[in-house]
């Protein structure tokens, strides 16, 4: 059987920037020259640092931008030329930009996106009301849009680029700014749209968790190349496999002694990490410890247990480690050599 | 999913619909506040009051100024109010342009399909101005001696000097597109509305061409308000082909100017 065409292919994709005037005039390589090719119905996330050419990428892939050299192809169109064909077909969400009027309810800007890809008013209004009752949004298209919350909007903004029923959906930094809740809540919706109405997802990001959340492949970008292109499931046995236990306790304690106690207790894979081993001042009398757990060696609950037994904890978090310190093992496994 | 997506119109009806409503929506937001609506419209019209006394007063102290009496000015004024006016009130973002392309937030323009410059310049309406357009004709019904025939005639040159203006701001925010900031939209502004203000007959020389031909500022007042007073069939060609011009002329630096478009990473909703 053949293979179905890709949704988004790129060939050796590149932008510059031209940045300064006169003598301080110097070109920024922002696309340094990728190529991958997204399957459709596939969850990719496109991650990467500030600055490492994520936005740059997906704003090409939508028409936006044109490039200074390679190719792109996205359901078959030429972005940059074909930008009205491919934006009656794919949908895009800024997280720093709105589609909705401020000082009007959602549902007056659905209108307008409706007219815009022209939709009559009954399909309109059937989508409106099923992707509503879909994300658990309706009770919010008649507020005005200045009334809600950073993470109600992020919903009625990905009902706005949903409406015309896009084949590919585009969401550059989507999660930005929003509280544990609204992420999960938004991560949610993704997988939702993917799994039940087969939207390909193309999600920009530079949190991990929404990697391990969302997608099926996550390509990792930095200094505007790719680094690392490879499936989830993958990457979670060999760069996403540590977690972070940030614990606080109400009374001073010997965090040192603590390290010591784990790496007896558990052997190798619990470490205390440098920054946070830390005595908060004598006046406050609590300390805070933090400890990087190898996912594959030990269960989080067991080295919980463990840190437990030391006395009170007021505070506890279990966080993924940095993006940068997942960019760091990307470039020490043995294949970055072949890239130096 | 129960609703298919369904396209029920060519895509030029499609595209004169989806420019409607969003024109639709720019009014509605601007009347979300009523009572700020009705307050900024009367302060610019006591503003546009307080312009025609001080020419009040100076021709009643001078008489004229090279052949420019007071039923002049009010003509003026009126046109010039008028035009500005609908371009600044009804399509405010074509002074902003320049903003737009240099902050980035073109971006939410560009993911729609919908030309974007149309598009653009329907999606914000400034009720401010939209005070200058309501004291444009008021003050032409009522002091420029209307008549059928120069009400056609006033209506028809403050198209075209709407035009013209409108393109001349769009064609100086594109160049946000080669040097990156908007300071250039800025000056284009500002130069075409304060030599507007003014019959450009009272200048002379090199200064007078440059109002013609440069900074149009000439075609947006003083000829349309001239043709109003006695209508000259050459005048009016010329009123319509450098409008229409400038306006195309606009229309082609900014799909140009797209090609050259860097985005930007401001926080904005337009």
């Amino acid at each position: 059987m053949d293979e179905p065409a890709p949704a988004i292919e790129t060939d050796n994709l590149q932008r510059t920037f031209t940045v300064g005037r006169r003598s301080r005039r110097r070109t920024i390589e922002a696309v340094t020259g990728i190529s991958f090719a997204v399957r459709p119905g596939e969850r990719l996330a496109f991650i990467g640092p500030n600055g490492a050419g994520k936005s740059t990428s997906i704003k090409m892939l939508t028409g936006i931008l044109h490039p200074t050299g390679g190719a792109a192809r996205v359901l078959g169109l030429v972005p940059w030329n074909d930008r009205l064909a491919l934006t009656r077909r794919i949908g895009a969400l800024f997280g720093q930009r709105s589609q909705l009027w401020n000082e009007l309810p959602p549902r007056d800007g659905y209108r307008m996106l409706g007219a815009i890809h022209g939709l009559d008013t009954a399909t309109l209004e059937a989508n409106v009301s099923d992707l509503g009752e879909r994300f658990a949004a309706a009770d919010l298209f008649d507020q005005p849009v200045r009334t809600l919350s950073l993470g109600q909007r992020m919903r009625c903004e990905l009902v706005a680029c949903l409406l015309h029923r896009p084949a590919i959906v585009f969401l550059d930094e989507p999660t930005i700014g929003l509280d544990l809740v609204g992420k999960q809540q938004f991560r949610d919706m993704l997988v939702e749209l993917n799994e039940t109405l087969g939207v390909t997802v193309f999600l920009t990001s530079h949190d991990v968790a929404d990697i391990e959340h969302v997608a099926h492949r996550a390509i990792v970008v930095n200094h505007g190349e790719i680094i690392h292109d490879d499936t989830v499931a993958a990457m979670r046995r060999s760069l996403l496999r540590t977690k972070r236990i940030e614990v606080t306790f109400d009374h001073a304690i010997d965090t040192t002694e603590l390290g010591r106690r784990l790496a007896r207790d558990l052997g190798t894979g619990v470490t205390m990490t440098g920054p946070g081993i830390r005595r908060e001042p004598k006046a406050s009398a609590t300390s805070t410890a933090t400890v990087e757990v190898d996912t594959g060696r030990h269960r989080i609950r067991t080295v919980l247990d463990h840190i437990l037994v030391d006395g009170r904890v007021v505070d506890l978090t279990v966080v993924d480690p940095p993006l940068e310190q997942v960019i760091g093992e990307i470039y020490r496994r043995p294949t970055a050599g072949d890239r130096s | 999913m129960t609703a298919t997506r369904s396209i029920t119109t060519t895509a030029a009806t499609t595209t004169i619909r989806g420019l409607a409503t969003t024109f639709g929506c720019s009014i509605r937001e601007t009347m979300a506040n009523r009572r700020g609506f009705a307050l900024q419209i009367s302060v610019m019209v006591v503003n546009d009051l307080v312009w025609l006394l001080f020419w009040l007063l100076f021709f009643d102290r001078f008489g004229s100024i090279r052949g420019w009496t007071l039923d002049d000015m009010v003509v003026l004024l009126a046109v010039l109010t008028m035009s500005v006016g609908t371009v600044l009130g009804l399509f405010g973002n074509a002074r902003r342009i320049a903003v737009l392309i240099s902050d980035g937030t073109l971006d939410a323009a560009l993911a729609l399909p919908v030309p974007a410059l149309p598009y653009l310049l329907v999606r914000h309406v400034n009720v401010l101005f939209v005070g200058d357009m309501v004291y444009g004709i008021v003050l032409f019904l009522a002091l420029g001696r209307p008549t059928p025939a120069r009400l056609a005639v006033f209506v028809a040159v403050c198209a075209f000097s709407a035009l013209l203006f409108g393109g001349f701001l769009v064609l100086v925010g594109c160049s946000a597109f080669a040097v990156g900031r908007s300071e250039v939209g800025d000056l284009g502004f500002n130069a075409i509305t304060l030599f507007a203000s003014y019959p450009v007959d009272v200048f002379a020389g090199p200064t007078k061409l440059f109002l013609y031909a440069v900074v149009p500022a000439g075609f947006v007042s003083t000829v349309p308000s001239r043709l109003v007073d006695e209508f000259d069939p050459r005048w009016a060609l010329a009123l319509a082909g450098l409008s229409i011009g400038v306006a195309a002329l606009a229309r082609h630096a900014f799909a140009r100017g797209l090609r050259h478009y860097t985005s930007g990473a401001v926080w904005t909703a337009r």
